[in-house]
């Protein structure tokens, strides 16, 4: 077989030995045994050099935990990804030059060329800045409970992508490429680390209530990693595919066929010993058995407070949008109580109903668009932080917001609206490693462009990386020729934003 | 690594300096250098620049730790002229003879660009050094010559293939080269091949492996029954010969090109026409087509009668979202082509040329000036659908039915004439009379016109003398449409009693519309008159095919009259209905039977004279291609030939040759029998799809970066025979599949397993999980569901939401159009199938030349949950129980036979009975399908 280390042999060789004591073993006691000796797998050849550390993958068991390159403080991470590019101008990107400017042109701006064209004057946000907590952060009325824990957040200004369309820039910002089909951030991570829990996935995606995002399920695909390491999607109201046992199967039947299948494999097994990938589907579909218990335990949040639905807003009845975001919060929440390793909480979806009506992409009536999804994502988003940090898990998990890209501080001419803007940009880290309060690199003046400590976005992911104790590196996989990286061949750690 | 601001000035006294030190001291004395330099710096401005003196000193001094012969960053060095005036990784030459103030090298030194200063550490360059480096430039700076170095390899794939000799293998008679090949490797090794694998063992895995399907339990009979000594030469012909051979392995091309039926991006849409390319590579493989002619049509089909073929250039994914912003939509440029160069690159030479896009290749001998003359092989294909040119004979076949439907028309028309038929409509007057008839509403449908949108200029309704349609007494209009924006053509002007164009009613549908006359109240009618333009200037918009409808209550019309009863409008291109009411018997028949005639000509004609639009492409003269500066769209530099790899010979082609001969040239370049990676490559994945594994176990990159073949001299001569039988694949296959080594047993030992746990040398068969598709296949062929047909439109997997963005929602309900091959399943980029896709399906949108084989609790939870997998185990059972309508025990053995190709064992049977008889048959079959000795291949 091609092993997922194919350089790896040592390693087959190793388990061709334990295989030979599988029999009467369960898949489970294996993996744990392979465990305790992970290191022995990793392709190690030079201590210092920057060569690949592939991990080494147990078939039986490809999410079984695996240990980082180096001590890390975040084990899991979760990803809040505003779709459509949220505007750093109404959120978190204060500019006094810009509300003094207001009305006026902005200087080179006629000549500029953006998404959909030419650009109106230089507008301040509709919504007021305010001092937040005692860093005194500016963030706007827009996201008032998020303003709320700004000394939580290290907030990066001077985030710069390299496209200005929503799909390209979703895969960017989710897989470190522009283009479709490269792995997601979740699946490097899972892939590295393998997961604490193996009857969850190992990576959540949680979709918008309204749907997926533009880029759809590449934001948490596997690309050319082994499948095991795609996201599995599903939210709060939307289960598992093929979780639950078919409607027309008694539970009955569902165990005695399940039972004479695991007498058919391990018959056939007996007369290949040694065969992992043989061994390896017979405990997944253990594994399978496990999931179909705790998945639906795990979304079912019935099981909360009411002081907590309260909370996040999921038991608002004004606003149906906002409980649906909030019950999904709740879900990231217990995903990463069970030790997932990567959760990936979408605000916004695909277009719909018009340009910006369903995700952030303020265009041309941003003033009634974000006065709807500002509070959809503000207050169960903040009570996600705030109840991670009361939980103790803020201290293991390393939250990071971010969106494709930015938007501009002008109004597009003729319209009331802000166009894509890739030059500058915010996003925010807090939790596990993370330095906050803290506010890292600037745009200039009004919010145009990055001008201080320009970040990419390949710093961005290898900032994350490496809070999670991964060298971005030398985390590859190799395909089609190339030793593939989250990274590409850039990117460098943000040392500024470590604690 | 961190990102951490140098500060310069502390580093002047660092350990780097005395490492500096030292290396210089290996070739000068530091003084001497620093002293000469200085004293250099006065006489520059006299006399001219010599190259010793005034300027190696200065190199010597700044550049040579890192750019000399010890180390080479950016794989650039300044003590060879050849590297300064070509460049490092980003090709691009540091020095421009001749030009001193615009060489990159004196731009770096002076400090031009903040990111890009050298030397980036320690003390600049004086003004008098750089003064005196850039004289040097401007006078041709020249210097001792190194050869020009040009690119040269000692890399084992790129030297010429030679068919090796074969091994002796002692003590036995080797009839198949391959055993002679893989028995050495494996004696070296201190393993032993296994033995032959029993003979149901092989007739599954030989049907497995190259049809993805099992073989039916006949087939295995008929096979483990044949005495003839020929029985398995026999069956492996009987296998190549089959259609199913060229479905299954299709599948293995199309992940290598990445093949998809949408254009993948945040829009996703369909691609339609895209399936001629998937039927395209299923025939070429069953035909055995020559693979260069293969690679020939595929970069360059549209020259040579294969059209369909070039559907390879853009099976990619295509951004249909365009920004205004014209740096960004040139960098979308960029990337599509990328994606063909890749692609080609990957699929027939192993290279990866993609990564010589951005700097010269690190590891193989692929120049950025190779990427962009590759660039400019392709930088005249566009992604879109083609209207495929038609074939001689189908023109001659136009010709003849245009001429018979000429003819029929003529007969037809004179038949309608001899038996009462009305004359054919007109523009300026026609008149409807009919019985008197009550009626208070009356609607004129158009139903096709001689052009355009349909126009009436006035609707007169008569009783006796009396227009009861006009407004001016009380008569309402209504209409379907109105063309906007004329106000001579409003609905009003249909019963304004005004004739003419200028007061006409058209409305907004092209050849369809309708008007309806409300009368006052109800009246006796006997007679309509209607015109496109009475005044006889116009004599388009004319409606040629048309009803009447009266009503007295709203809505219930009765018909009154139609076009039906009259002679075909002369320019009507078909004549649609046609009345016979009122004929006697056997005249109507005559008439029914022209009629016949006729429309079935017209049909035939309307066949033959459609263009098919495929997808594959659409091609233009392209502008120059330069060489982009670190792969900028915003740094074009020196402009390039189309051209191939300069290390394996060049096309000699011009800067602005016609942009077919450009593919035509590279083409032929690939498919050179003198090619030394194309056959390699090629064999080597046919020898990877049949054992798991290629001889070279990175199939797409067979530069430095790959891994070496486990048996060199069998892939080279492999690779030898394939080229002097014609490129013929089915040779190949052949080889491979009568070769003991692919006829071994595949059961593991513990000793082979501890030398060679991986089954690299084959001292077994390599059993393995099979791909997704061979898993849906194999379920729909046991439980009779199957449907063979082959090519043509492909089923979809989805409902499709039809916004804008598209959106896939998987099926939930499947019937019998949902059961073909699942290479007809029409591939949408990034949506994976809801069940199988998580079996490792690729996403489409990267090139997959081999699949992981993972193994997931999703995967399981699919395969057992799945209503469509459940929906399949019900058929089986049913299937069981028509074949075998006896008894249990019966259907149990057909069941196992069916799946696994044998009896079940007493043991397995007493289960199976035990189960059926408590949970059904159904559960079993369930089972079964979810059983590892049914998916893997043995």
């Amino acid at each position: 077989m091609r092993d997922l280390n194919y350089r790896g042999q040592h390693l087959l060789d190793r388990r061709s030995f334990l295989n030979d004591m599988r029999f009467g073993m369960s898949g489970i006691a294996l993996a744990q045994l392979l465990q305790a000796d992970r290191l022995l797998g990793a392709d190690i050849r030079g201590d210092t050099a920057r060569t690949p550390l592939r991990p080494a993958i147990d078939p039986a068991n490809p999410n079984a935990p695996r240990a980082s390159h180096f001590a890390a403080k975040a084990k899991n991470v979760l990803v809040i990804f505003c779709a459509g590019a949220c505007s750093q101008v109404d959120t978190f990107d204060y500019k006094p030059e810009l509300i003094a400017r207001h009305g006026q042109p902005m200087p080179g701006g006629e000549q500029l060329l953006t998404f959909q064209g030419q650009q109106g004057n230089l507008t301040k946000s509709p919504w007021e800045f305010k001092p937040r907590g005692e860093s005194g952060k500016m963030v706007s009325e827009l996201v008032p409970h998020l303003g709320e824990l700004a000394d939580d957040m290290c907030f990066i200004h001077s985030l710069t992508s390299k496209t200005n369309t929503h799909g390209p820039g979703e895969n960017f910002m989710s897989t470190g490429f522009t283009l479709d089909g490269f792995p997601s951030i979740g699946a490097w991570v899972t892939y590295a680390l393998g997961s604490e829990n193996q009857e969850l996935p190992a990576f959540v995606a949680i979709p918008d209530p309204r749907g997926t995002p533009q880029s759809s399920v590449n934001n948490w695909g596997p690309g050319f990693l082994p499948a095991a390491f795609q996201g599995t999607d599903f939210n709060a109201s939307k289960p598992i595919r093929n979780l639950a046992r078919p409607t027309n199967v008694s539970a009955d039947t569902d165990l005695a066929t399940r039972d004479f299948l695991q007498r058919l494999n391990e018959r056939h097994l007996k007369r290949f010993p040694g065969d992992t990938e043989l061994a390896a589907r017979i405990s997944s579909y253990e594994l399978a058995a496990k999931m179909q218990l705790s998945v639906p335990e795990v979304s079912d949040i019935s099981t909360e407070p009411a002081h907590v639905l309260k909370m996040y807003g999921a038991d608002d009845t004004e606003n149906d949008l906002k409980a649906a975001f909030a019950r999904n919060c709740i879900l990231a929440r217990r995903l990463l109580e069970k030790g997932v390793r990567c959760v990936q909480l979408f605000n916004g979806s695909y277009q719909t109903g018009g340009e910006g009506t369903s995700n952030w992409d303020g265009h041309k009536v941003l003033h009634e668009q974000y006065s709807k999804h500002g509070p959809v994502l503000d207050q169960p988003a903040a009570a996600l932080l705030k109840d991670l940090k009361q939980r103790g898990l803020l201290s293991e998990t390393l939250v990071v917001w971010c969106t494709e890209f930015g938007r501009m501080p002008t109004f597009q001419k003729g319209a009331s609206g802000r166009d894509h803007n890739p030059s500058g940009f915010t996003g925010w880290l807090a939790g596990a490693g993370v330095k906050a309060p803290f506010t890292y690199g600037a745009t200039d003046e009004f919010s145009y462009k990055a001008v201080e400590d320009v970040s990419t976005v390949y710093d961005f992911h290898a900032t994350i990386l490496h809070l999670l104790g991964l060298d971005h590196e030398r985390l590859t996989f190799y395909h089609n020729g190339i030793e593939r990286r989250l990274t590409d061949v850039h990117g460098n750690v943000i040392a500024d934003v470590l604690a | 690594m961190y990102r951490v601001k140098v500060d310069h000035a502390s580093k002047l006294a660092n350990p780097r300096l005395r490492r500096f030190a030292l290396c210089l001291l290996a070739a000068f004395v530091l003084s001497t250098v620093v002293n000469r330099a200085d004293n250099m710096a006065r006489a520059a401005d006299q006399e001219s620049i010599d190259y010793e003196r005034d300027i190696q000193p200065i190199l010597q001094k700044n550049c040579l730790e890192c750019h000399g012969p010890r180390k080479q960053e950016s794989d650039f060095r300044v003590d060879l002229r050849s590297k300064l005036l070509r460049g490092g990784d980003f090709a691009e030459p540091a020095v421009i003879p001749g030009k001193g103030n615009e060489s990159p090298l004196i731009k770096f030194v002076r400090g031009d660009a903040p990111d890009l200063i050298m030397p980036p550490e320690g003390n600049r360059l004086s003004d008098g050094e750089v003064k005196r480096l850039r004289a040097w430039i401007d006078e041709g700076a020249k210097m001792p010559e190194d050869s020009f170095a040009a690119l040269t390899t000692d890399h084992w794939s790129f030297q010429p293939v030679q068919r090796p000799a074969l091994p002796q293998v002692a003590g036995r008679t080797i009839t198949n080269p391959i055993d002679a090949f893989v028995l050495t490797k494996l004696k070296a090794a201190g393993l032993k091949a296994s033995p032959e694998a029993d003979r149901a063992t092989l007739v599954r895995r030989l049907y497995l492996v190259m049809h993805g399907l099992p073989p039916t339990p006949d087939e295995i009979e008929q096979f483990v029954a044949d005495k003839n000594e020929q029985a398995y030469e026999n069956l492996v012909e009987q296998v190549l010969k089959s259609p199913r051979y060229g479905e299954r392995w299709a599948q293995h091309w199309l992940d290598l090109v990445r093949f998809g039926e949408t254009h993948g991006f945040e829009t996703n849409r369909e691609r339609p026409n895209a399936w001629h390319y998937r039927d395209y590579v299923i025939q070429a493989l069953n035909d055995d087509k020559p693979y260069d002619l293969f690679i020939k049509e595929q970069i360059a089909g549209d020259a040579i009668g294969a059209d369909a073929a070039t559907g390879f250039l853009v099976a990619g994914p295509y951004d249909l979202v365009k920004g205004q912003d014209p740096m960004l939509a040139l960098t979308q440029r960029q990337d599509e082509l990328a994606d063909i160069i890749n692609t080609t690159g990957t699929a027939f030479l192993g290279l990866t040329l993609g990564c010589a896009r951005c700097h010269s290749h690190k590891f193989d001998p692929i120049s950025q000036r190779d990427y962009y003359s590759i660039q400019a092989i392709f930088a005249g294909v566009q992604h879109a659908d083609r209207a495929i040119s038609p074939s001689k004979e189908n023109e001659r076949a136009l010709a003849v039915a245009t001429e018979r439907v000429a003819t029929l028309r003529r007969q037809f028309q004179n038949w309608m004439a001899e038996h009462g038929y009305r004359t054919a409509v007109n523009a300026a007057h026609n008149v409807e009379t009919f019985p008197q008839t009550q009626a208070r509403f009356v609607r004129f449908t158009v139903l096709a016109t001689n052009g355009g949108q349909p126009c009436l200029d006035e609707l007169e309704i008569f009783s006796g003398d009396r227009n009861v349609a006009l407004a001016e007494i009380g008569a309402k209009a209504s209409c379907s449409s109105e063309l906007p924006g004329y106000d001579i053509h409003k609905l009003q002007h249909v019963n304004d009693g005004k004739y003419g164009n200028s007061r006409s009613w058209i409305s907004n549908e092209a050849g369809a519309g309708w008007v309806e006359i409300e009368l006052a109240t109800t009246e006796t009618i006997d007679r309509i008159e209607w015109a496109r333009d009475r005044e006889g200037r116009y004599k388009d918009r004319l409606a040629t095919q048309y009803k009447i409808e009266t009503a007295v209550e709203p809505g219930l019309w009765h018909s009154l009259v139609s076009s039906d009863d009259r002679l075909p409008y002369p320019q009507d291109t078909a004549i649609s209905s046609v009345s016979f009411e009122g004929l006697p018997d056997d005249t109507a028949a005559v008439g029914k039977k022209l009629f016949g005639e006729l429309s079935s000509a017209e049909q035939t004609r309307e066949q033959l004279s459609k263009r098919e639009m495929i997808y594959a492409g659409t091609f233009t003269q392209p502008g120059p291609t330069h060489r982009l500066y670190r792969g900028e769209p915003s740094a074009p530099r020196e402009e390039v030939s189309p051209d191939a790899l300069e290390v394996i010979g060049t096309l000699e082609l011009e800067r602005d040759s016609p942009e077919q001969q450009r593919r035509v040239a590279f083409a032929n370049w690939v498919a050179d029998p003198k090619n030394p990676l194309t056959a390699r490559v090629m064999v080597n994945r046919i020898w990877q799809h049949h054992f798991g594994t290629g001889i070279v176990d990175t199939p797409s990159d067979f530069g430095a970066n790959g891994t070496n073949p486990s048996h060199p001299e069998l892939l080279d001569w492999l690779a030898a025979e394939f080229v002097s039988n014609d490129w013929s694949i089915k040779h190949i296959h052949r080889l491979i599949l009568l070769s003991d080594t692919f006829r071994q047993a595949n059961i593991p030992s513990p000793r082979a397993m501890n030398i060679d746990a991986g089954t690299r040398l084959l001292w077994r068969f390599p059993s393995r999980r099979l791909e997704a598709e061979a898993v849906r296949d194999c379920v729909l062929a046991v439980s009779g569901a199957l449907d063979p047909r082959m090519g043509g439109p492909g089923f979809s997997g989805f409902e499709v939401e039809m916004e804008n963005v598209r959106h896939y929602h998987p099926k939930q309900n499947f019937g019998p159009d949902d059961w073909r091959r699942m290479i007809y399943m029409t591939k949408v980029r990034q949506e994976r199938d809801a069940v199988f896709g998580v079996f490792d399906c690729p996403d489409l949108s990267q090139v997959m030349p081999q699949r992981s084989r993972s193994t997931t609790p999703l995967q399981a939870l699919n395969l057992f949950n799945s209503q469509f997998m459940l929906q399949q185990a019900e058929l089986l059972a049913k299937r069981l129980e028509g074949e075998r309508p006896d008894g249990r025990e019966g259907q149990i053995k057909l069941a196992f036979w069916l799946c696994f190709g044998r009896d079940p064992r007493l043991e397995e049977l007493a289960h199976a009975r035990e189960l059926v008889d408590r949970h059904g048959m159904v559960a079993m079959c369930r089972a079964l399908l979810n059983a590892n000795e049914f998916l893997f291949i043995p």
